[in-house]
């Protein structure tokens, strides 16, 4: 860690954004919490990411994840064994809702993470940036714009108690956020917003979050965005697309394409994705044990593809993505969420 | 993986639904990549509306499209760059391994002749289609039954009829799970002698020197009854006995339509009938069935219906994975290559040098 402090913040949820987890039913949700640690398992290319972020310079990793509190040890052995270390790790007193009969608060995510993310905030007084991740199964875009906007002073007070009561927070759970967000020190630090699509939602529905939010179909589009946000390397942004191939999971054809689709959205610009073409062709010319290993094709063809995906382009301009928005109706998005959630509780199914 | 191309501006309904049914694809197919190709622009902002998985669609450029109303040879020449010739061109070129297409069916089949190589043995390529039958099928209880050809090749020798029908059987093998697929020729009698020269020389051939469950000919009347799994005959027979089955078809729910209006007793009876009728409608849906296939080059093209909507595009690319997953042109060349091997000298051949 930076002696000055933190320089950038990166918080992560963990189901269904680090961690591969199904509970869309009651079974799922049993399978969830019997598993042991070597049984969960991370999306490809998570962990490297994860590892990378961590090793930077003043970058601090702040876990804050719905799972309940018991699964604390489990959750911190698969942590320990993927070799993620991390800086914080809140997780959510399901035990305490249940004996308090507060079972509201069992589902509910404003109510439990906007608090957790203010008063994480709120210790630190200098201003790091911050990129957080999560993903569509919830309301984590909601909630991480929300606390984006809460912290650069752009959601007024009465605002956000109209927002809580909307999200059927409790009135204590109300105060405390209230509290936090009163506390937390003012600044637009949330650089990005990076949305694991794991239900494959549409791109387009989150169009109206503006560009800060990206939304991911997997973590080599979110190295590509991080390259470009300046918080990593080629070299780490190639690593982490290992970690993905050798998932078996990946094929490089795929790799290629998340990134033709990072383009056609205008999540990553053109000239970008060549800069990062030279540096790792840099990297290759000056460490090509880096790069060339005997189970990945060679270098040239890695390259080959990625310009080919480019080119097959041929010049098509990308769809326009909103350079800046309105402000967000967050009473109206938490409505629409509730809606959604339980038309997918109807159909019974996840998707 | 299996890289299925998709000429995304093709069919009455693309390139909205075409798309569509590719993004079913990207999630519903665990090991495959969907080549779109059209429009880059258009495609790029049909599909943020849609669920798909971004890492395994693709989308490759091509600033032409051919109509559907257009002359094939003329439409070809005149666009290059046409979303159709381009397709056929990947999969040529080896970026993909399997071609779909809603569109003009005569400018796709030439596009695919132009530019893809005919299986060794093979002479001229089949188009299949489905019709359904009274009988189910193979594993999977497909209500179909394969007719081949029905236009790509008009006038067919007996080698022709006898690499249709190892095609056939490949085919229906592969995509109806059917372990031995019966094969009859269609004539004008269920007899050996009977019929024109080529298929009296076809019927000796797939009885002397194949392994197919040739079970030998049957009458048009065979077809409806699902007598046969995989019927053999020339394009022009083919395309000839569809037309008529289509046109029965559209005769009878006409007639439906007018008993319907007519008396209000055959209204009830129509009525009573209704849940039948409908299930019958489901389970004879050609657009559960993907497509007809083209068979006979060293690719697979599967032609969708031109009214094709997303489900549809989505099967035929389902069926286009699985045939490639199952090595169908592989399947095919063997059975070919199999047949020439086994030719006497003096009988006919596949290769038609005896």
């Amino acid at each position: 860690m930076s002696p000055s402090g933190p320089r950038h913040v990166f918080r992560w949820d963990l189901d269904k954004t680090y961690l591969r987890t199904d509970f869309d039913s009651f079974g799922d949700l049993i399978k969830s919490a019997i598993e042991t640690a070597a049984d969960k398992k991370a999306y490809p290319g998570a962990t490297a990411l994860m590892r990378a972020l961590r090793a930077g310079d003043g970058h601090r990793v702040c876990i804050i994840s719905g799972s309940p509190s018991q699964m604390r040890t489990v959750l911190a052995a698969k942590l320990a064994l993927d070799g993620v270390e991390f800086d914080e790790f809140v997780l959510k007193n399901n035990l305490k809702n249940i004996l308090r009969g507060r079972f509201r608060a069992l589902r509910a995510q404003i109510p439990y993470k906007l608090p957790a993310l203010l008063e994480s905030r709120a210790g630190f007084a200098p201003a790091p940036g911050e990129t957080l991740f999560g993903d569509d199964a919830e309301a984590d875009a909601i909630i991480y714009c929300l606390y984006a906007d809460l912290v650069a002073g752009v959601v007024p007070m009465n605002d956000l108690e109209r927002i809580l009561l909307a999200a059927r927070a409790y009135p204590d759970e109300v105060e405390r956020t209230m509290a936090a967000a009163e506390r937390v020190p003012r600044g637009d630090v949330v650089r990005r917003v990076i949305i694991h699509l794991d239900r494959r939602s549409p791109t387009a529905g989150f169009r109206r979050f503006g560009p800060r939010l990206v939304p991911v179909y997997n973590y080599f589009q979110a190295a590509l965005v991080l390259y470009a946000d300046g918080l990593l390397d080629a070299r780490q942004v190639l690593f982490i697309a290992f970690e993905m191939i050798d998932s078996k999971q990946y094929q490089l054809p795929i790799l290629a394409n998340s990134l033709q689709d990072l383009i056609r959205r205008n999540r990553l610009a053109q000239p970008t994705a060549v800069k990062l073409a030279d540096e790792l062709r840099e990297v290759a010319r000056t460490a090509p044990d880096t790069v060339n290993r005997p189970d990945l094709p060679p270098f040239e063809d890695v390259a080959r593809a990625f310009t080919d995906r480019v080119r097959e382009l041929k010049g098509a301009p990308p769809l326009p993505w909103p350079e800046t928005i309105a402000p967000l109706d967050y009473v109206a998005l938490v409505d629409e969420e509730h809606e959604s959630r339980r038309d997918r509780r109807k159909r019974g199914a996840g998707t | 993986m299996q890289r299925i191309v998709v000429d995304a501006m093709g069919g009455d309904l693309a390139p909205e639904e075409i798309v569509k049914g590719a993004a079913e694809a990207s999630i519903a197919l665990a090991d495959a990549e969907i080549i779109l190709v059209g429009d880059a622009a258009t495609l790029g902002g049909i599909l943020p509306r849609l669920r798909h998985d971004g890492a395994r669609v693709r989308v490759h450029h091509a600033s032409q499209h051919v109509e559907m109303d257009e002359k094939p040879a003329e439409a070809i020449a005149a666009k290059p760059d046409a979303s159709i010739v381009v397709s056929a061109e990947l999969v040529a070129a080896g970026e993909g391994d399997a071609m779909v297409s809603a569109g003009n069916t005569g400018a796709s089949v030439l596009a695919c002749a132009r530019r893809w190589k005919l299986i060794p043995g093979v002479r001229r390529a089949a188009l299949a289609s489905v019709y359904p039958t009274e009988l189910r099928r193979g594993d999977r209880n497909d209500p179909f039954s394969l007719i081949l050809d029905c236009g790509a090749t008009i006038d067919a020798s007996a080698e022709d009829l006898v690499t249709f029908a190892i095609m056939g059987s490949a085919y229906a093998g592969l995509v109806s799970k059917n372990r031995r697929p019966r094969v009859a020729l269609l004539s004008n009698g269920t007899e050996a002698g009977k019929g024109p020269a080529a298929v009296v020389a076809a019927h000796q051939i797939l009885l002397e020197a194949t392994e197919l469950n040739f079970i030998g000919n049957v009458e048009g009347l065979d077809i409806p009854r699902g007598v046969a799994d995989v019927i053999v005959c020339n394009g022009f027979v083919g395309n000839v006995v569809l037309k008529m089955l289509e046109g029965v078809s559209e005769t009878v729910v006409r007639l439906a339509r007018y008993a319907h209006k007519e008396k209000l007793a055959w209204r009830l009876g129509l009525m009573a009938l209704s849940s039948a009728l409908s299930q019958l409608k489901a389970v004879t849906d050609w657009q559960q069935y993907g497509g007809a296939p083209l068979l006979g080059f060293e690719h697979l093209f599967i032609k969708a219906h031109g009214r094709s909507n997303a489900h549809a595009i989505t099967n035929a690319i389902k069926v286009a994975a699985k045939a490639h997953a199952g090595d169908l042109c592989g399947h095919i060349a063997r059975g070919v290559a199999d047949v020439i091997a086994r030719q006497r000298p003096g009988s006919p051949t596949v290769e038609g040098t005896a």
